[in-house]
């Protein structure tokens, strides 16, 4: 397929992806219940602990206490409310994503809709499409919880400052490139499964088990440990104390854990009856 | 005339240890509608799927206009009905289409264009910003129609295009196949013989796995006519003996048969009697029965079923 008529592709499935966010019932609902997610999370948890980062007895304690593990850099974020997120999001969204984009093809293929598509579109283009989709809507949600987080933070301290919005950007690359591995999980179990809740099951299942198997590996011999750094999501414990834009050295891995999926599931869906 | 639109050859696939299409060779011609017909089970939506390339054949070659199934080169060029699609119920059935005539390479003002085009050509104009979950039945069954109808593609298959459509929405739609079908080739499957019968020029008929080719306009010595009589209140009376007895001594007459519902199946030769319609309503006014349906031919459901009771007898 010409380069171009697979990009054009790919731009439609993400605009109809971006359409059901912010068109649909569904979507509006997703939107609703983050918001809500976000207001508790903001509310009660980062905007009061944001205060404790501060006291300066709080942060000699967590410089001595963890100062080896460089956790201490998590105080150089130009606002604590920031600091928080990051944390906060590298922990929390990974699962989300799981469960928001376990939808990309098994619907559509359980009802019929993508025999329509596929009479127009390469099954190549329908994986791409629906994950950069994915992508794209994941990344509204973490532009909108960041803005309110900035938005706190202004509050609390009467302004922002250009550091803030360069660490927000920063902060959501990061959380972009955090949350492609997962994602393309997501695609290579609804290339496969009937509907998205068998797909989240079983992705949650083989995370398991994988993790299972390999602590039994490692347990028994002790030099397969570095297997561990190639499971998707590792590179979230060196990035929570990272700083500053060459920390996107660490986004190989995800992106080679990317690509990997997303093979696996175009030669899934290639292979599958529609 | 004779460039194979649709080529297929030696083609098998089975499903375990059944084999539902077993080596069976075919080849539509540019301009043709044709009819699949079967039992159920007989791989009618099997075929259907191998041709859009939505499942992959054991063996054997299949070519659309010169492509394999599932090519992109047949992006836009052929489409399809497949039975129990059903479009997105979160979107509009225009914004749906619209996408789909931009998948195909449309511009967005050309998709929209288009696709208020097909929804006006089965009757759902009015309904282009209707979720595809608020339509009926029929609707959503007309909606998913009109998607194949986008782009005016040279080829398409429909499967069981009037199912669950009420008799003025399929008359309609038949209508409208029957005008499309002078620039776009079909094929067709249905379990509605009347409605094939009127649709196509030529029949695939699936059976245990194979495929037998009728063409339905047969070149024979032997002509045949249907007919039909009234019954009820004011009507005569009418015994089937007698009526076969008096239709036996028209001349050039082979055979008579007598069927439910007042039926009668006529054969005779064409060439002793070149008037022998009229002979026959000379023969029915004659003898006071009104008639209420004459057709020429072998009606399609008696050429395809009369010669399978034939042969299992």
């Amino acid at each position: 397929m010409p380069m171009i008529m697979l990009l054009r592709q790919i731009r439609l499935f993400s605009q109809v992806e971006l359409s059901r966010l912010w068109l649909t019932r569904r979507g509006l609902m997703t939107l609703a219940a983050t918001a809500v997610v976000w207001f508790f999370l903001l509310r009660y948890a980062i905007a009061p602990a944001s205060e404790i980062l501060q006291e300066p007895n709080f942060q000699k304690s967590l410089t001595a206490a963890f100062g080896m593990l460089g956790l201490h850099q998590l105080l150089n974020w130009p606002a604590p409310e920031l600091t928080l997120y990051w944390m906060l999001s590298l922990i929390l969204l990974p699962f989300l994503s799981l469960v928001f984009t376990a939808n990309q093809l098994s619907s559509d293929a359980a009802r019929g809709t993508l025999r329509f598509i596929s009479l127009r579109s390469s099954r190549t283009a329908i994986v791409l499409g629906r994950f950069c989709g994915q992508l794209i809507v994941q990344l509204c949600l973490i532009l909108l919880s960041l803005t309110a987080t900035l938005a706190i933070s202004a509050v609390r301290q009467g302004g922002i400052s250009w550091q803030a919005i360069e660490a927000a950007l920063l902060i959501s690359c990061h959380l972009l490139i955090v949350l492609m591995p997962f994602t393309a999980l997501m695609t290579v179990f609804s290339a496969w499964a009937r509907s998205s809740r068998l797909a989240l099951s079983l992705a949650i299942v083989s995370l398991g088990v994988a993790f299972g198997l390999l602590s039994w590996l490692i347990y028994h011999q002790p030099d397969t440990a570095f297997l561990l750094e190639y499971m998707p999501g590792a590179q979230i414990w060196q990035l929570i104390p990272a700083q500053g834009w060459q920390s996107l050295q660490l986004a190989a891995l995800p992106l080679a854990q990317t690509a990997v999926f997303l093979l696996i599931a175009q030669q899934i869906l290639s292979r599958r009856a529609l | 005339m004779n460039n194979p639109i649709i080529k297929v050859s030696q083609l098998t696939k089975s499903y375990g240890r059944h084999k539902v299409l077993n080596n069976i060779s075919f080849e539509i011609n540019t301009g043709e509608t044709v009819a699949l017909i079967g039992q159920n089970g007989a791989g009618k939506t099997t075929l259907f799927s191998l041709l859009c390339g939505y499942i992959k054949a054991d063996s054997g070659s299949m070519q659309l206009l010169g492509q394999q199934p599932g090519s992109q080169a047949l992006f836009g060029n052929v489409s399809a009905l497949p039975q129990d699609a059903q479009l997105d119920p979160a979107f509009s059935i225009g914004e749906q289409l619209c996408f789909y005539g931009q998948l195909q390479g449309l511009t967005a003002r050309a998709a929209r264009a288009e696709t208020e085009r097909v929804l006006a050509l089965v009757d759902l104009g009015s309904h282009y910003h209707t979720k595809a979950g608020a339509l009926s039945h029929g609707m959503r069954k007309r909606a998913c129609m009109a998607q194949a109808f986008i782009g005016s593609p040279a080829l398409i298959l429909l499967d069981e295009p009037t199912a669950g459509l009420d008799p003025a929405n399929a008359l309609h739609i038949r209508e409208l196949i029957s005008d499309l079908s002078q620039h776009t080739s079909f094929l067709i499957s249905s379990h509605n013989i009347f409605e094939l019968e009127r649709l196509c020029n030529k029949v695939l008929y699936l059976q245990d796995g194979q495929l037998q080719q009728h063409h339905a306009q047969p070149n024979e010595s032997t002509a045949h006519l249907s007919l039909q009589l009234a019954a009820g209140p004011g009507n005569a009376v009418v015994d089937s003996e007698e009526v076969c007895q008096q239709l036996r001594q028209l001349a050039g007459v082979k055979e008579v048969t007598a069927g439910r519902n007042h039926e009668y199946q006529l054969s005779y030769q064409s060439q002793v009697v070149d008037d022998f319609d009229i002979r026959l309503l000379q023969c029915l006014a004659a003898n006071g029965w009104q008639y209420k349906q004459l057709s020429k031919g072998k009606s399609l459901e008696q050429q395809l079923f009369a010669r399978k009771k034939m042969a299992a007898v």
